[in-house]
């Protein structure tokens, strides 16, 4: 059993953030992932970044993985574990590891929870198929491992991740059949969706994936248009030639161990699925538990990091480490650049989202019921 | 269901295997107007958390003659429940490993009555023992005993193999729907008190598992039985290995290989307070690793995928608690199955629908009421993990 003063689960920008800003102020912190390379998100990430221009717009999302992980490296009271899976959080507060095909257990005084987000899938005839992957899987296959997909790729999805994979599909010499999007509008930015509208990929809106052929692998998909109300218009069902599936049909928070720690967890669709209610030091309704990124919400890179250092700055300054003028300073600093980065029409979900999260109703799973009379 | 009932012929409180056959076999029986209240889903209490392992191997006669009943009823239940998905019965037998020579000396008894019982167990030497089971330690090993017909089924698939016929016969199920309260009047039951409405009734019947002592309390029947926490794991699914399934009661262990490759494993742990608590604790996982790693070394590698744990709903002589209250007309249960309810339970409740609808039950169940711990008639049953 290892004791230390605050664990952060994830080390994607929100942990590295969450880490190096506690460990900074002297609490002793040990960050851990799951990963190979901490960086989460950020290391398949080999564009330049959308976002907020103080929080390294324009930089690759691999070299800002780098250069947060530098700053934590440099901090003495930190550590970190690579390839240290949590994979669950007992009631006395003791979390067990999955560290290199060993088991070990960590007793953290306090808890940030850092864990990013899963890609969401869409259920249709065919989707279990060898050859249908998120698109997240499939940035990873290609600009992590160098492996090529497939040949001919339909993504689904033209919100910002469908367009810019595309792009990188495109990019490595693999062919997109077409973008297929349910709204009428593409969500993406439209620099990126221009970029693939140059390249001659049809973005078909106002249309949605049916079913995927074939019985090995994918050898097609059937696609077709729909109405407003999300009706399919008869006869326009057509099949498109591809040998891989692309979804990008949106991201949800990967809240599954703030759910074993009783945290009041509501739904919040604009923020993508079950959240954690939190305090505006992200310290969830347990105390001495923090969230930070898409953990939170679905978001960017950019409010990751800054919630990651609003959550390691509340933890040491709960063990003492902050002095109390200091934190309260930093504390409304990191929440008016928050505020700035949410304030355009890009931040209009995310600030929707998080108005709606203050007056849910929260869900909570009770494991030790009460009452029992012997 | 549409609109929830005020009025029912009998409230079954619970919806497990308990709950779930008990409405079945009244329906068909041609009771009518059954609600079961379920207060979360069906098979959200210890059945849906159990081993589901199905052994006759008892040491009393009673254990031995529910369980060898209820087996051959769930050997046809599929076909009998018109159920096409099967209830994955996978019957590879039980051994049960002897440690010491007291404990073996016990279990050579309880073969014995097994055998004139019916029941076709039998002593192994450790040698035997390890044809059936390759991976198993000699270690200590001092000798076992085997029934082929014992085995394993689906829980979940069970449960709602006989919640679907029970709806097709008209049962009513009120899930999300807790008994919060008994009406009883003099010394009869008139009513139920529920999170969505009162229901008059002239019968309730207690199928609450952990939960029994409570709803006994609200009709102020007193329950000798306690809840205890029992914890079980899953691993990876890995190609066949074990066909039977394994217990140990000198490591307080069972271990069996599910159809689909999983291994499901469970431990008792002797110091584990009583009340009702369905969190996890480490210290399982290791303890557990540890003491199946002991009998069948090879199990050492595998992962572990999942792990959880639900209560043991115990009476003082660890046999169920079947039949009424006497002075108290229209309370009848079936409680403390004291770790072995989902195997007893599909005789246990034909029998108590028969006696409730009025037709000639299948089989004497009298020695179980509730009335035997005044009567101070207790055997304790020896075969308990
Ligand atoms: C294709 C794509 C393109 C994007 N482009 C941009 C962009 O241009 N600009 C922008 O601002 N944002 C972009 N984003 C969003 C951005 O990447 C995310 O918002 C950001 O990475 C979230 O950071 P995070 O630290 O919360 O989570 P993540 O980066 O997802 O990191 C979570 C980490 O936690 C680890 N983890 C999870 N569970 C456990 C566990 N139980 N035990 C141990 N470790 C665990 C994971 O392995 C991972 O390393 C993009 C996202 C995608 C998918
Ligand atoms: C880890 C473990 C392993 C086990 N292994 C085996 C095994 O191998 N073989 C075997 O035969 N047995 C085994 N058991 C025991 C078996 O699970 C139980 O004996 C059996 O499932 C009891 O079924 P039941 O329907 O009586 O109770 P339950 O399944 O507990 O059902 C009771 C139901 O009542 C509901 N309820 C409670 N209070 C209220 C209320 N106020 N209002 C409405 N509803 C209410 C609950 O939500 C629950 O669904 C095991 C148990 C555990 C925990």
């Amino acid at each position: 059993m290892l004791d230390c003063e605050i664990a952060v689960v994830g080390g994607g920008p929100a942990g590295l953030c969450a880490a190096a800003e506690a460990s900074e102020w002297g609490a002793g912190v040990l960050l851990l992932d799951r990963d190979r390379m901490p960086g989460g998100q950020l290391v398949k990430q080999t564009h330049r970044f959308f976002g907020s221009e103080a929080q390294r717009a324009g930089t690759r999302g691999i070299d800002i993985a780098g250069i947060l992980h530098d700053r934590l490296e440099a901090s003495p009271s930190a550590a970190v574990w690579r390839e240290a899976d949590v994979v669950a959080r007992y009631d006395d507060g003791v979390l067990g590891v999955e560290r290199r095909g060993r088991w070990e257990k960590i007793r953290p005084q306090k808890l940030i929870f850092a864990t990013g987000a899963a890609e969401k899938t869409l259920a249709v005839p065919g989707s279990d198929l060898p050859g249908v992957y998120g698109a997240g899987a499939v940035q990873t296959l290609m600009n992590v491992h160098g492996v090529r997909p497939g040949h001919r790729v339909l993504m689904v999805g033209a919100g910002n991740i469908g367009l810019i994979v595309s792009y990188q599909l495109l990019q490595a010499e693999i062919g997109v059949a077409a973008v297929v999007e349910a709204t009428r509008e593409v969500g993406g930015y439209w620099v990126h969706a221009s970029k693939i509208r140059r390249l001659g990929v049809p973005i078909l809106t106002g249309h949605t994936l049916l079913e995927v052929t074939g019985t090995d692998f994918v050898r097609g998909a059937v696609v077709a248009e729909i109405d407003e109300n999300w009706k399919i218009q008869p006869g326009t069902r057509r099949e498109i030639e591809c040998d891989a599936v692309c979804l990008a049909v949106g991201l949800g928070p990967l809240g599954d161990l703030m759910w074993q720690c009783g945290c009041e967890m509501a739904w919040i669709s604009e923020l993508g699925g079950y959240v954690p209610r939190r305090n505006e030091e992200m310290e969830t309704s347990v105390e001495g538990i923090y969230v930070a990124g898409d953990a939170a919400g679905i978001e960017e890179a950019s409010a990751a990091m800054m919630e990651g250092r609003l959550a390691g700055l509340a933890a040491a300054h709960a063990l003492g480490y902050v002095p109390p003028h200091q934190f309260t300073r930093i504390r409304s600093e990191i929440a008016s650049e928050l505020y700035h980065l949410r304030s355009g029409p890009t931040g209009d979900v995310t600030r929707r989202g998080l108005a709606a999260l203050r007056g849910a109703p929260v869900r909570r799973q009770v494991l030790v019921e009460e009452g029992e009379p012997c | 269901m549409g609109e929830f009932p005020d009025t029912a012929s009998i409230v079954i409180v619970g919806g497990g295997i308990t709950g779930c056959a008990l409405a079945y076999e009244l329906a068909v029986l041609g009771v009518e107007d059954v609600l079961v209240c379920e207060r979360d889903y069906l098979t959200a209490g210890s059945t849906g958390r159990c081993g589901a392992g199905i052994r006759q191997q008892w040491g009393l006669e009673m254990n031995i003659r529910l369980s060898r009943a209820s087996c051959r009823i769930l050997e046809t239940l599929p076909e009998h429940l018109d159920y096409p998905r099967g209830i994955e019965f996978k019957q590879g037998g039980y051994l049960i490993l002897a440690y010491a020579e007291k404990q073996l000396e016990q279990f050579r008894k309880n073969v014995a009555r097994q055998n004139e019982l019916g029941v076709p167990s039998r002593v192994l030497s450790p040698r035997e023992a390890m044809d059936i089971v390759p991976h198993l330690s000699a270690e200590g090993l001092l000798g076992a005993t085997f029934c082929h017909e014992d085995g394993h089924a689906n829980p979940f698939h069970t449960t709602h193999a006989y919640a679907l016929a029970a709806r097709r016969a008209g049962v009513r199920f009120a899930l999300d729907t807790r008994v919060t309260d008994i009406e009883v009047r003099g010394d009869r039951v008139v009513g139920v008190e529920t999170s969505r409405g009162y229901v008059a009734t002239p019968l309730v019947f207690n199928a609450a598992g952990s939960h029994s002592a409570e709803i006994g309390a609200m009709a102020g029947v007193d329950l000798p039985v306690y809840t205890e926490r029992h914890q079980i794991l899953a691993t990876e699914p890995v190609g066949r290995m074990l066909d039977p399934m394994v217990v140990s009661f000198s490591h307080h262990i069972y271990c069996q290989q599910v159809p689909h490759g999983s291994f499901l494993m469970g431990r008792g742990d002797p110091d584990e307070p009583r009340g009702i608590n369905n969190e996890s604790s480490w210290l399982f996982l290791e303890r557990m690793a540890r003491s199946v790693a002991t009998i069948m070394p090879p199990l050492a590698d595998l992962r572990v995928v999942r792990q959880w744990s639900g209560g043991y709903n115990v009476s003082p002589d660890s046999q169920p608690i079947l039949g009424d209250v006497p002075g108290l007309e229209g309370y009848w249960m079936a409680v403390g199955f004291s770790g072995h309810g989902f195997m007893v339970a599909p005789m246990a409740v034909r029998v108590l629908a028969q006696t409730i609808a009025g037709s000639d039950p299948e089989m004497d169940i009298g020695a179980l009421n509730l009335g035997r711990f005044e009567r101070g008639e207790l055997l304790l049953e020896p075969n308990v993990v």
